[in-house]
Formats: C-alpha cells, sequence, structure tokens
C-alpha cells in the first residue's frame, strides 16, 4: 500500500464541490442565508447607531460649547411675559462667581430705523448710508464671546462712564462702511450722532451678530439712545464649570425672582451618551443575537434536510473514494459559504441602515471600519457552527445504506 | 507478484441485530484473477449484496481473510480501504447515481476528485472514458436528458476513467430494458477484451451467461458455478 494510494481531496476541488452543492439550489441558498443576513444586519447596524449617536454627542461636546452659558431675559412662550430686566452691573455680579472666567452683557440699540454712514457727505451716485444695527456691549463682552480684534482696540469701563461717542465695528459692518485702519481715527454717523472708530472686530467664536453691527459702550448707548437694559449675557466658564454656573447665574443677576430669566448650558454629555448607548445597544444587541441564532437554526435546517436529500449522492461519494471527513469538509463548507454570503449581505445592509439613520437625523455616520469585515466572518462562522451537526450527520453514513437509500 | 487481483479465504459476515444474528455470508472461498469476467448469481436475500459490498470494501467482512491485490485488507484502517476504492474499484450500480445538475463530462470526472488524477488531465481522462463507452456525443448533457442505458453508460464511464483494476457492477441492467441491456452487455465484453476484470452481481441469465465464470449465491452460501 503505497502512499500514493490514499484518498485525497484538492481544496480547490472541496470548493468547488462545495459551491457548485450551493448553486445547484440557488433559491434555498439565498433563503437560508436570509436569516444570517437579519441577524448581522440588526448587528452592524446597532453598533454603527450606537457609534454613531455617541459620536455625535463627542462633537456636541467641544470645549466651546462646554463652557458657555447664556443668560436671557424670558420672554414668555408667546413673548408675552412681563419684561424682565438685566441689572447694568451682571458683568461685575457673575466674574465674582467661581469658575467665570468672563461675563459680558449685550443688548440691541433701539435707534429707529437710523442710517449709518462712514462720511458726512451725501454723494448722489454712490451708496453712502446703510442700516446697520447698534448693539450695546459692556467691556466684559470681547473676552466672553472670545472676539479677536483685526486692528485697533476694544473700549473700556471708561469710554462706558463718561459715554464716550466710540464705537468698534464689526468685521462685516467695517466693509460695508469701507474703513479699513483705525489709525487716524475714522468716524461714523448714526444720524446725527457721530462715533469714533476705535476698533474692528475680525472674529468672535460666540454671538456672531457682532460682526455685523455697530457696537457701542452702554453708558454711551443710555446717554443717547432709549437703551433701557441689557437683553443678553454672555459667560465663559471654566471647563466643567458650566452646569454650575448655570444653576447660579439666575440667582446672581435676579435674586428677588430668578424664574424670570433662561439659561442656555450645554447638557451634560456623560448622561445624555450612556442614555443613548444603553437604549440603543441593549435592546437591539439582543434583538441581533436572536436574529442570528435564528438564522444559525434555520442553516442546521436546511443542511440537515439537504443532506437527507443528497443521501445517494454521499453513498456514491463515499464509493469513488470520499472519506469521511471529505464528506463532511463539503457539508461544512458549504453551510460556512451560506453564512459568509448571509454575513456580508447583512454587513452591507447594516452599513446602510446606519447611513440611512443619519442622513435622517443629520448625523455623521460613524461606524469601526473593523465592524463591516468581522460581520461576514462572524456570519460564516455561525454557517460553520450551525454545519457542524449536519455534516457529522453525513460523513456517519455508511455507503452501502446510502447507496440503497436513493437514486 | 503472482497474488491473484482478490482472493477470499473463508470469509463471513455476521449481522448482529440485538440479539439476533444474521449470517449473511458464509465460508466464502472466492478467487478473482487479472482479466477475469465474474458474474455473481442468486436469488434476492441469498446474500450476493452483501458478498459484493465485502469484495468492493464498502463493508467489512467479520471472520476469514481477504487479500486485494496481495494485501490484507482485513486489517486496514477506513482511510486505507477509502484510498483503494478511489484508486483501485471502479463502481457501477443498478439506479446509476448521476447527479442530476452536473452534466455528463462533470459526472465522469467526480470519479477523479478524490485520487492522484492531475485536475489538467480530468478533462482528457474523461472525454477517453466516455469515447470508450461511446458516449462523447452527449458531453455536455444533463442526465435527464439522457435514456436509460446512456446513462448507465455513463456510469460505466465514470467508474473507468480512473483506470481502475476491477469494475464491479450492481445489477447493472436491473432498470433497464432489453435493447439497452444487450447494448451494456456488448460493452462490457468489449471492455473485457480490453483487459479489464468485471464482477457483476445479478439475478438475469442473459447477464450471467455472458461471463466466464459464474458463481452462486444461496442463503449465504458461495458455490462455483450456476445454480440450477
Amino acid at each position: 500500500m503505497t502512499d500514493r494510494m490514499r484518498a485525497r481531496l484538492r481544496p480547490r476541488d472541496l470548493l468547488a464541490e462545495s459551491l457548485a452543492g450551493l448553486f445547484t439550489r440557488p433559491g434555498r441558498s439565498l433563503l437560508t442565508a436570509l436569516g444570517a443576513v437579519l441577524g448581522i444586519a440588526s448587528l452592524v447596524a446597532t453598533l454603527g447607531i450606537a457609534e454613531t449617536a455617541g459620536n455625535q454627542i463627542i462633537t456636541a461636546f467641544d470645549e466651546l460649547a462646554a463652557t458657555s452659558v447664556v443668560v436671557t431675559t424670558d420672554q414668555g412662550f408667546f413673548g408675552n411675559a412681563p419684561q424682565a430686566t438685566l441689572p447694568w452691573d451682571s458683568e461685575e455680579r457673575l466674574t465674582r462667581l467661581n469658575g467665570v472666567t468672563a461675563a459680558g452683557t449685550m443688548g440691541s440699540v433701539p435707534i429707529g430705523g437710523l442710517l449709518t454712514r462712514s462720511v458726512p457727505i451725501k454723494d448722489p451716485l454712490g451708496l453712502t448710508e446703510f442700516q446697520i444695527p447698534m448693539i450695546a456691549a459692556s467691556p466684559g463682552l470681547y473676552p466672553a464671546a472670545r472676539g479677536s480684534l483685526a486692528t485697533g482696540r476694544w473700549y473700556d469701563r471708561g469710554h462706558s462712564d463718561r459715554a464716550d461717542r466710540v464705537a468698534v465695528l464689526g468685521t462685516g459692518a467695517a466693509q460695508r462702511l469701507n474703513i479699513t485702519r483705525v489709525d487716524q481715527q475714522p468716524v461714523v454717523f448714526v444720524g446725527d450722532h457721530s462715533f469714533v472708530v476705535l476698533g474692528i472686530l475680525d472674529e468672535v467664536e460666540r454671538q456672531p451678530e457682532l460682526l455685523n453691527a455697530l457696537i457701542v459702550p452702554e453708558g454711551t448707548a443710555r446717554d443717547l439712545y432709549d437703551y433701557r437694559s441689557p437683553d443678553t449675557i454672555q459667560i465663559d466658564t471654566e471647563v466643567g464649570a458650566a452646569s454650575l454656573i448655570s444653576d447660579q447665574a439666575p440667582i446672581a443677576v435676579a435674586p428677588d425672582d430668578p424664574s424670570t430669566v433662561r439659561v442656555q448650558a450645554p447638557s451634560e454629555p456623560d448622561d445624555v451618551r450612556a442614555g443613548v448607548e444603553q437604549d440603543v445597544n441593549a435592546m437591539f444587541l439582543i434583538l441581533g443575537g436572536v436574529s442570528l441564532l435564528v438564522g444559525a437554526i434555520g442553516i442546521a435546517n436546511v443542511t440537515l434536510v439537504s443532506v437527507l436529500e443528497r443521501v445517494g449522492e454521499i453513498g456514491l461519494r463515499r464509493a469513488l473514494g470520499a472519506s469521511r471527513r471529505h464528506i463532511a469538509y463539503q457539508f461544512l463548507l458549504e453551510s460556512t459559504g451560506v453564512g459568509l454570503f448571509g454575513g456580508a449581505i447583512g454587513a452591507s445592509t447594516g452599513v446602510l441602515v446606519v447611513v440611512g439613520v443619519s442622513a435622517l437625523r443629520t448625523w455623521t455616520p460613524v461606524l469601526d471600519p473593523r465592524i463591516p469585515l468581522a460581520a461576514p466572518l462572524l456570519g460564516a462562522l455561525t454557517g460553520l457552527l450551525a454545519g457542524l451537526y449536519p455534516a457529522i450527520r453525513a460523513s456517519l453514513m455508511e455507503p452501502v445504506d446510502s447507496l440503497r437509500g436513493a437514486a | 507478484m503472482d497474488d491473484p487481483l482478490i482472493r477470499l479465504e473463508g470469509v463471513g459476515r455476521t449481522f448482529r441485530s440485538g440479539e439476533i444474528e444474521v449470517h449473511a455470508l458464509r465460508q466464502a472461498d472466492l478467487q478473482i484473477d487479472e482479466g477475469d469476467y465474474l458474474s455473481i448469481v442468486g436469488p434476492s436475500g441469498s446474500g450476493k449484496s452483501t458478498l459484493l459490498n465485502v469484495i468492493a470494501l464498502l463493508d467489512r467482512h467479520t471472520s476469514g481473510t481477504y487479500r486485494f491485490e496481495g494485501t490484507d485488507v482485513t486489517e486496514l484502517s477506513d482511510g486505507a480501504r477509502t484510498g483503494l476504492r478511489a484508486h483501485r474499484i471502479g463502481f457501477v450500480f443498478q439506479s446509476f447515481h448521476l447527479l442530476a445538475h452536473r452534466t455528463v463530462t462533470e459526472n465522469v470526472i467526480l470519479s477523479m476528485l478524490y485520487n492522484s488524477v492531475r485536475p489538467k488531465e480530468r478533462k482528457a481522462r474523461a472525454m477517453e472514458a466516455l469515447e470508450r463507452v461511446k458516449m462523447s456525443h452527449r458531453a455536455d448533457f444533463l442526465p435527464v436528458r439522457l435514456s436509460g442505458g446512456e446513462r448507465q453508460r455513463v456510469a460505466i464511464a465514470r467508474a473507468i476513467a480512473t483506470d481502475p483494476a476491477i469494475l464491479i457492477c450492481d445489477e447493472p441492467t436491473g432498470n433497464l430494458d432489453s435493447a439497452s441491456t444487450e447494448s451494456i452487455l456488448a460493452l462490457f465484453g468489449r471492455l473485457r477484451r480490453d483487459g479489464l476484470t468485471l464482477l457483476v452481481v445479478t439475478h438475469d441469465q442473459t447477464v450471467s451467461s455472458h461471463a466466464d465464470r459464474t458463481v452462486s449465491m444461496h442463503d449465504g452460501f458461495l458455490t462455483e458455478g450456476a445454480a440450477a
């Protein structure tokens, strides 16, 4: 007996035989794979949506948002609540609080539609007058809004106390008025009043309406116009202090009735994320696991039926020299193939679901690239495990019985 | 080596079902030489299928000695017996056992999957075998489009494609009409003239009369010559 006489089966032939087994009944193979498709799809979708939602929260939790607290007067649900006012010294009251790095008040100045111009002459050919909103702001707003100046300086408390006719231009307003430098002390006119431009605001990270406005000291606005009180307070806090400050700020600015002011503070990221992940993960992971289990049972069932149907073929192969192991491998590979196919389709479906859900909620879809790659392997593993019993049954069949069993 | 192809000495096969013992084959002595054309006849239940399964290494005998090409196969492992089947034995069955979804050529190639025939040679050898059974004109047909006799000829091509030492046929004409039977018997005659060793189990006198030698089975006993 030479070694040459051993029964053998080349891996390529084994693969070809298994594939042939699958493609003999494509409809049945597809339906069998459906169980794995559903299971893998729900697993991938679950993990993807949890990750996407988690990422969404992380995005929201950036340092800028987490350190910003905004206090406004409560306008009531229909804007008709009794008009509350914010005190003039809000800035001092709030900067005394531990955890506040800067605070500033601001409010729109009612200038009654007056136009602003940069030159005192009327040019009949060009547009020299613009409707530019005027905002009164306390000196502390500049750091609180995280502003940066293109040129010049921001006014200080002295300007406000003296009601000096000075202003800072937002970059948008400066462009319209054609003012690019302040070293020669340009002047803008609002109605009959003139203001010396001290600086041009280049950028702000908060309160972007400042960029298109003419910003004047509160004392100046009070003196010239009917400016009664600021309506917004921008607070910049230490990282992690926002939630404490949002509790304390209403009491600091309205100790008689804190409910008259409204506070916008960032939500606590930990709570939100934990909530989302718990909800999404627990339920859908169980659902995905159950679907996968059902899918595995389906694959096992169909493979077993297929084994029983192909008793004659098994007997023939054994007679032709297939060993028990060859028979087992063939059926194992068939069920693994079904699982792999189902896993691949399921992974694609899962990814599509993640993208679809993200599109509906305008989220950025996020998915660990290893998940869609590992999913087909999980499907294949499911198929492999599901095929174990049928494959063992097939390999234990006696060729004599099998050949008699079926035509 | 002057060993006969197959030598059975006192071979028996006993089936045990609980307390009951069934002696399907008792003390069988048989020698098959290379080039023999032997038929085994006997009524159903006489044990001829058991004898065939033992000779074909599909079943293990429970007593006696069985030498295949000089090798005592009694002690051989399952794997080694499977290897012998793959390389040295060709099978033909009553119900053909062709795979319905494979073409004629693919069915013939199936027998070469489990032995040492190189993948590149398979197609050529399959065509050669089909030529020998005069079925090469149906190479791309599916079995459903063939008649019974044609299917059996494809099955024979599958069996001889591996160049076996012996062709073992279990009621090869059992499902065929007389015309097809004639053509299969003529084919056996040709194969035998080419030097192939043939062992045919049948209960059909016409079939056994074509063989050089006939042994009869009766109640598990083997006797040389056709039974009365």
